[in-house]
């Protein structure tokens, strides 16, 4: 078992929802394979640095957790057939840092 | 790398002593890493305000000339911000 980050960038023009649903939909996905989630953590709206697929912002979602080599398989296969996803990214670590959230303070100012 | 070393060892000369107005002066060289250190910044892809210190204006790293990292934590820095670029934070 090793640690591992997931974020996922959904597009701009989701409903509240249709964002939920997503949520829990790679929940489910890593618990079903064996995998135990730490931490879930909703940046919200980021504007890119650069376009990407012609949408200027975009709603993240970021993962922690503890899973073998087949839930990878099966994440990275989900999200790039979703097509309500513009991009996503997994990093893998030996030890998992749950306190520091960079991304708190945008959250706030915006709320 | 050992280089910069012998480069860091020499006394500072006094700007007076050159032999001529184009000779380079050591004490340029003299810099320390940022990223090394006791209580040095984590880096990290999340960690944005500090990698965007790190890309110039037209989004390209700079070299570690300029900044004087260290040739580890350069690598470091390079591999986070590329993972960045992917989720469009820099």
């Amino acid at each position: 078992m090793n640690f591992y980050e997931h974020t996922i960038i959904a597009k701009q023009d989701l409903s509240t929802p249709e964002l939920s649903n997503i949520e829990k939909k790679y929940k489910d996905i890593i618990t079903k394979t064996d995998g135990k989630v730490i931490k879930v953590e909703k940046w919200g709206l980021i504007s890119f640095a650069k376009k990407i697929r012609s949408y200027n912002k975009g709603f993240y979602i970021h993962y922690k957790f503890e899973a073998e080599n087949k839930t990878l398989e099966e994440i990275k296969r989900n999200s790039v057939i979703d097509n309500s996803l513009l991009r996503h990214l997994t990093v893998k670590y030996k030890k998992l840092d749950t306190e520091t959230e960079y991304f708190k303070e945008t959250n706030e100012k915006k709320k | 790398m050992k280089r910069k070393n012998n480069k860091f060892n020499k006394r500072p000369q006094n700007p007076l002593n050159k032999l001529s107005l184009f000779q380079k002066s050591d004490s340029r060289f003299s810099k320390k890493c940022p990223l090394s250190g006791k209580d040095a910044p984590v880096i990290d892809y999340k960690n944005i305000k500090l990698l965007k210190r790190y890309v110039s204006d037209t989004n390209k790293i700079m070299p570690s000339r300029i900044t004087s990292v260290s040739q580890n934590k350069q690598r470091k820095l390079t591999s986070e911000i590329k993972k960045a670029k992917i989720l469009g934070l820099v």
